[in-house]
């Protein structure tokens, strides 16, 4: 056996090995780095930029059922909780606090899985700023694609959702969706 | 599986067909009605559960879809309209099947693109392994090879050939197991 071809046999087989193995390593190594940052359990929201469902839902204790289309013009904050959750009583304060403080939104709960009875009984004991409306069928819930609770949406005065808020939120946060939400869907 | 997950994290977004547009399939009464909202149940996640159908799950959230499922097909929306409506709301995560459009055809056509390639190398590497066959002593030659057994014709080498073999195959009298064979 001469010498080059004992030099060449081994090269051309790593080299070939070396191309199909960037092939395939190269973009799922591109598809790794593009999603390091993500959360792998986190689904964006398809609603978010497009039309707000509509509703129209009777708020806790009755009365004349709130629809979406009746606020048009004015920002909406939905909120929705329910009383078995521990993350929106954490989140129940600040809620209050900036639907006290916020001029010209209007604040909503919506009641996921849970009994009028229980929820008025919350309210009586804890307070609240705003009504919540119960969503007897979870159509609401449906509608905005809710996995569970709590879940915020931010809708501008065009009925447009700008932000979709998972887990409990924060004063501050709300004050700096709620004013996205006033600046509207760009 | 990469594939897969790779389709749904750059999967294109779902076309906006309202199912406000008019019905486009019967509607349905009766035990068909039935049947058909668990076949379509079947094709949606449960959103609360973890890998269970809307049909599979006991789940709160589930029933109400199915009770939307059901309340569509009676007003007489297909499949289709209805998988769309879901899709509206929880995006293409919602649908158990990826739809075979965009990105998603790398789910349904990888796997037949590798089982091709596959298939390709092996016919590739068994084309080059018949050419060196080829080029291998043909048949002929072969049969004017001595047999395993010839020795030579002086008495004193054949026996240290004997010799040889027996101490490196273990041969019994330096012949080969097939040589000493009955048969």
């Amino acid at each position: 056996m001469s010498e080059a071809t004992s030099n060449t046999a081994p090269a051309r087989i790593n080299r070939n090995v070396l191309i199909g193995g960037a092939v395939v390593a190269f973009p799922l190594l591109a598809v790794l780095i593009a999603n390091l940052g993500r959360d792998p359990h986190a689904v964006r929201s398809p609603l978010i930029g497009r039309p707000a469902p509509s509703f129209s839902l009777v708020p806790v204790g009755g009365g004349a059922p709130v629809t979406l289309e009746a606020l048009r013009g004015k920002t909406v904050i939905l909120n929705f909780w329910a009383t078995w959750c521990v993350p929106c009583f954490q989140e129940h304060a600040a809620l209050i606090e900036a639907s006290r403080s916020l001029s010209g939104v209007k604040f909503f709960g919506v009641i996921y899985e849970d009994a009028e009875a229980k929820t008025r009984e919350f309210i009586a004991q804890r307070g609240s700023g705003y009504p919540s409306l119960m969503d007897p069928e979870g159509r609401a819930a449906i509608a905005y694609g809710v996995f569970g609770v709590p879940e915020t949406f931010f809708i501008d005065g065009n009925g447009r959702i700008v932000e979709k808020y998972v887990g409990p939120l924060d004063g501050s946060t709300i004050l700096a969706l709620a004013a996205r939400a006033k600046d509207g869907v760009r | 599986m990469i594939l897969l997950a790779l389709a749904l994290a750059v999967a294109a977004p779902p076309a906006m067909t309202s199912d406000a547009d008019a019905p486009r399939g019967p509607r349905l009464a009766g035990a068909q009605l039935e049947a058909r909202t668990n076949d379509v149940g079947a094709l949606l996640r449960c959103p609360v559960c973890q890998g269970l159908s809307v049909t599979d799950s006991p789940a709160t959230m589930a029933r109400n879809m199915k009770a939307e499922i059901r309340e569509k097909l009676k007003a007489g929306y297909d499949q289709e309209q209805i998988l769309a409506s879901f899709e509206r709301s929880y995006g293409e995560f919602v649908r158990l099947e990826p739809p075979a459009r965009g990105v998603n055809w790398l789910v349904w056509l990888g796997p037949v693109a590798v089982l091709l390639a596959g298939g390709a190398v092996i016919a590739w590497s068994m084309r080059r392994r018949q050419g060196a066959a080829a080029s291998a002593p043909a048949a002929a030659e072969i049969a004017d090879l001595p047999s395993r057994d010839a020795l030579p014709d002086d008495a004193q080498l054949a026996a240290a050939v004997k010799r040889v073999r027996t101490l490196a195959y273990g041969w019994t009298d330096g012949l080969s197991p097939s040589s000493q064979d009955p048969r």
